[in-house]
């Protein structure tokens, strides 16, 4: 250990000597992950979704818990059961001096889901009618009632109709088209290298302190802690959890940290009477265990949610008892973290039926969360006590994701109990419950991350009846009814929140998000 | 035959002889000269005995995950089991391992992993060199070219390219590291097999109408043993280092059943935050195996070359 340290020391002297301070206007931010694009329609992910909010702007933005808050709009109201009316923002200028009007929206909303070759493209700009009534004023129309319509909106970044139309990605690439309402200008993306972006002094809002702002994507985690350290950055996201608790001790930095949206669960196999990855104890096979309530109710109770968030994600995450944490719109009121109770697993698994147990495999991405495969390895550890012999395997993000979801015979899920994790991208439970518990159905855009073919008329119907509900009030209590009918059939088991922690050097404060989003507007000294 | 034998072995002693020199005892003496590698050798072994008899020695089963508990995790050497009062000499890993039964299990994947892909690719690379010299021509030159190309890719490029393809799992990385490396030992065999089989004994076998399948295993073969040994040692030690790094990238062994490349990654992340013994254990001994294995190969080459014979 004092060979360690010794090295680190070393290692900071020499990168000072080497990389001047920068000049307090200045701000070096560490990414754990380098956006694809500069075309903010081109790719729905978050490393390009927060890197672009510093240029681009949406009507409606979220603050840092995700709120709804005015972004270009000033105001929204439902004028009736399908159409809203936004009141956009006045004497809002364009980074070239061009004035923003409700052009720009109508053109934004054609544009967002037809950018040509996009890995994720921004699909809830289709489905909507956008009519300009002024130069300040548009209407947003759907077929039929659709409450969403502001949390949808808030995800669109609007575009320069004059700087974008007739531009393909490469001319925001190259910073031609790149032209937005946002406190920052883009400068210069170069992949693999640097984003650079310098402050709008004709910005419309709070100028950011920041004269130019320099992100760096550092990907190994080790690696973005060292540049922190050596100061050769002022800021990085995504701390690794095995360095935290040092870095608390660390005189030189601060840090910050915020709940995410996002939940750590396990899907089971619901729907196949055989499922491949459950065996008998002999490796014969046997019929699916996970179809039982008992069954799943036991892998719940001999989950140990405490020991999972103390040893295995080092005290930065919190027990989950449902989709969404507490504060969120639409979460139900009642549901509890399920307590650790082996003796009730064990129990639970006899009178199902195997009171020795069965074998079973958890599937998982490499790399996805945080300690993922940490998580995977503590879970099999917990379960194989209980009596589920666990076996791990965890594979490369893509791969996983494509087999967990269409890699079974005739495009079915392929895996029996796979570890994944799910952020609400719209701040709000239905973000949730739509695509991970709805009855599997692509026409209707339901369930369509629904990788355990999760299927329950009640809970369909709560659905159904939420998304017809205007009334916010009503609509979160049916939606919570709905999170309590799934939970509580174990329709996915929660394991805990992600916790997302920011480093800075000593003096820099950063207002920690929800969203995971790292925006330089919320760093402040 | 005993013609035949007598070809191939001129020197070997009559039975009964009082040999105060037979080439066993005049290798051996020759081969512990060398202190080092004589040392070498006894950690070696020290090192493979260990490893054989693991399961009873070690106070875990690591790759029993009723035993392990992540409540033990990252706990510093010297540290005790809370229930069984056991202490952890050199500490736990990220998922509550014992680290010294997690690295003498690791020892044994690593060796296992080596020693049956270096048997493996000897079989396969030796016959199939022997086969492209004895018969000559187009089966020579299709066999070399095979070779040629096999060995104009990176081995650790091709082994993860083999392991995407087949998965994971301990004999896809067999497999994957015989595909590397049989093309040195069908190489070493041919070049070596083609000057044997210009010599008189082989054309006196032929003339005496022997079969071509007894002429290249009983008078050939023999006779390209020693470099072939050399041969061996290096690339079982390659092996090793190779399976490793596969698992060190996360590609080889299930995470529940770590090998020593494997232990080196998992603790490579703690290295920054002061965990150093995560990684720094199962890396010296990786290292060690490594060079011993290395060191005894190079005092083999010495020994066994004719032409550094004093």
């Amino acid at each position: 250990m004092p060979f360690v340290r010794t090295t680190l020391v070393a290692i900071a002297i020499a990168a000072f000597g080497l990389f001047s301070p920068a000049l307090a206007q200045d701000l070096r931010i560490g990414l754990s992950a380098e956006p694809t694009a500069m075309d903010p329609h081109y790719h729905n992910l978050t490393p390009n979704n927060s890197l672009l909010s510093h240029v681009f702007e949406r009507l409606i933005e979220n603050d840092e818990k995700q709120n709804l808050i005015p972004g270009l709009a000033e105001s929204w109201k439902a004028i009736n059961d399908t159409t809203w009316e936004f009141k956009l923002r006045k004497g809002v200028k364009w980074h070239d001096g061009s004035p923003f009007t409700a052009d720009d929206v109508v053109f934004t909303f054609a544009r967002a889901g037809n950018v040509p070759n996009s890995p994720s493209p921004f699909i809830v700009a289709k489905g909507k009618t956008v009519t300009k009534i002024d130069d300040h004023t548009v209407h947003m129309s759907t077929a039929a009632v659709y409450p969403l319509m502001p949390n949808d909106v808030a995800t669109i970044m609007i575009v320069s109709k004059k700087n974008a139309d007739g531009a393909s990605t490469p001319d925001f690439n190259s910073g031609k088209a790149a032209i937005g309402t946002g406190a920052f200008k883009l400068v210069k993306f170069t992949p693999g290298d640097r984003i650079e972006v310098t402050r709008n002094d004709d910005y419309w809002g709070a100028k950011p302190k920041w004269k130019t702002v320099t992100f760096r994507p550092i990907k190994a985690g080790p690696a973005r802690v060292a540049a922190l350290l050596a100061g050769d950055v002022d800021m990085i996201e995504d701390t690794p959890t095995a360095d935290i608790e040092r870095l608390k001790t660390e005189p030189k930095v601060e840090l910050s940290q915020e709940v995410s949206n996002r939940i750590i669960y396990f899907f089971v196999d619901h729907s196949r009477d055989v499922t491949p990855f459950a065996k008998g104890k002999d490796g014969a096979e046997i019929k699916n265990p996970l179809k039982d309530l008992r069954v799943r109710k036991a892998m719940s109770k001999a989950l140990n949610r405490d020991v999972m968030v103390s040893r295995v994600m080092e005290g930065v995450a919190i027990p989950a008892s449902q989709f969404l944490p507490d504060h969120y719109f639409g979460v139900s009121k009642k549901l509890k973290v399920e307590k650790y109770d082996l003796e009730g697993a064990k129990k639970l698994l006899s009178e199902a039926g195997f009171p020795n147990g069965f074998k079973l495999t958890l599937h998982g991405p490499n790399g996805r969360y945080i300690n993922d495969v940490k998580i995977a390895e503590a879970t099999a550890q917990m379960l194989t006590r209980a009596g589920i012999e666990t076996a791990i395997e965890m594979l490369p993000p893509g791969n996983f994701f494509t087999r967990a979801s269409q890699g079974g015979p005739g495009g079915v899920p392929e895996f029996s109990f796979i570890l994944v994790g799910w952020g609400s991208g719209t701040g709000e439970n239905s973000g949730a419950l739509r695509p991970l518990v709805a009855t599997f159905d692509k026409d209707k855009g339901q369930g369509a991350s629904n990788r355990g073919r999760y299927s329950n008329p009640k809970v369909d119907q709560l659905i159904d009846e939420a998304m017809k509900t205007v009334d916010d009030g009503k609509r979160a209590e049916l939606l919570g009814q709905a999170t309590d009918v799934a939970i509580e059939d174990l329709a996915i088991i929660p394991s805990h929140y992600q916790v997302n922690t920011w480093a800075a050097r000593k003096g820099l404060k950063y207002k920690a998000r929800s969203d995971e989003n790292t925006l330089a507007m919320g760093v402040t000294e | 035959m005993t013609i035949a034998d007598d070809i191939v072995a001129p020197e070997t002693p009559e039975a009964g002889a009082i040999a105060v020199e037979t080439p066993l005892r005049r290798f051996l003496s020759e081969f512990f000269e060398n202190r080092l590698a004589t040392l070498a050798l006894v950690t070696l072994a020290i090192i493979v005995v260990l490893a054989v008899i693991a399961p009873w020695i070690v106070p875990q089963n690591p790759y029993d995950l009723a035993q392990v508990d992540v409540l033990d995790s990252r706990l510093p050497p010297g540290e005790k089991n809370a229930v069984t009062g056991y202490t952890y000499w050199l500490g736990t890993d990220g998922a509550g391992r014992d680290l010294l039964s997690a690295m003498l299990y690791g020892v044994r994947i690593s060796l296992a992993v080596g020693v049956l892909s270096g048997l493996i690719a000897m079989a396969i690379g030796a016959s199939v060199g022997l086969l492209a010299a004895y018969a000559g021509g187009r089966v020579e030159g299709f066999i070399m070219r095979v070779v040629d190309l096999q060995l104009s890719f990176p081995a650790i490029l091709l082994a993860l390219m083999l392991i995407a393809i087949l998965g994971k799992g301990i004999d896809k990385i067999i497999i994957a590291l015989v595909t590397v490396q049989w093309a040195y030992y069908a190489r070493t065999v041919r070049a070596n097999a083609l000057v044997e089989s210009r010599k008189e004994y082989v054309e006196a076998a032929r003339c005496l109408g022997l079969s071509h399948a007894r002429i290249m295993a009983r008078h050939i073969m023999p006779n390209c043993l020693p470099p072939l040994i050399v041969v061996a040692t290096v690339q079982t030690a390659h092996a090793i280092a190779l399976e490793a790094t596969l698992s060190f990238l996360g590609v080889g062994l299930p995470q529940t059943e770590p090998s020593l490349g494997l232990l080196i990654s998992n603790g490579f992340e703690y290295m920054l935050s002061g965990k150093y013994w995560i990684s720094f254990f199962p890396g010296i001994v990786l290292l060690v195996t490594i060079m011993t294995i290395n060191l005894v190969g190079d005092q083999l080459r010495d020994t066994l070359n004719p032409r550094l014979k004093r």
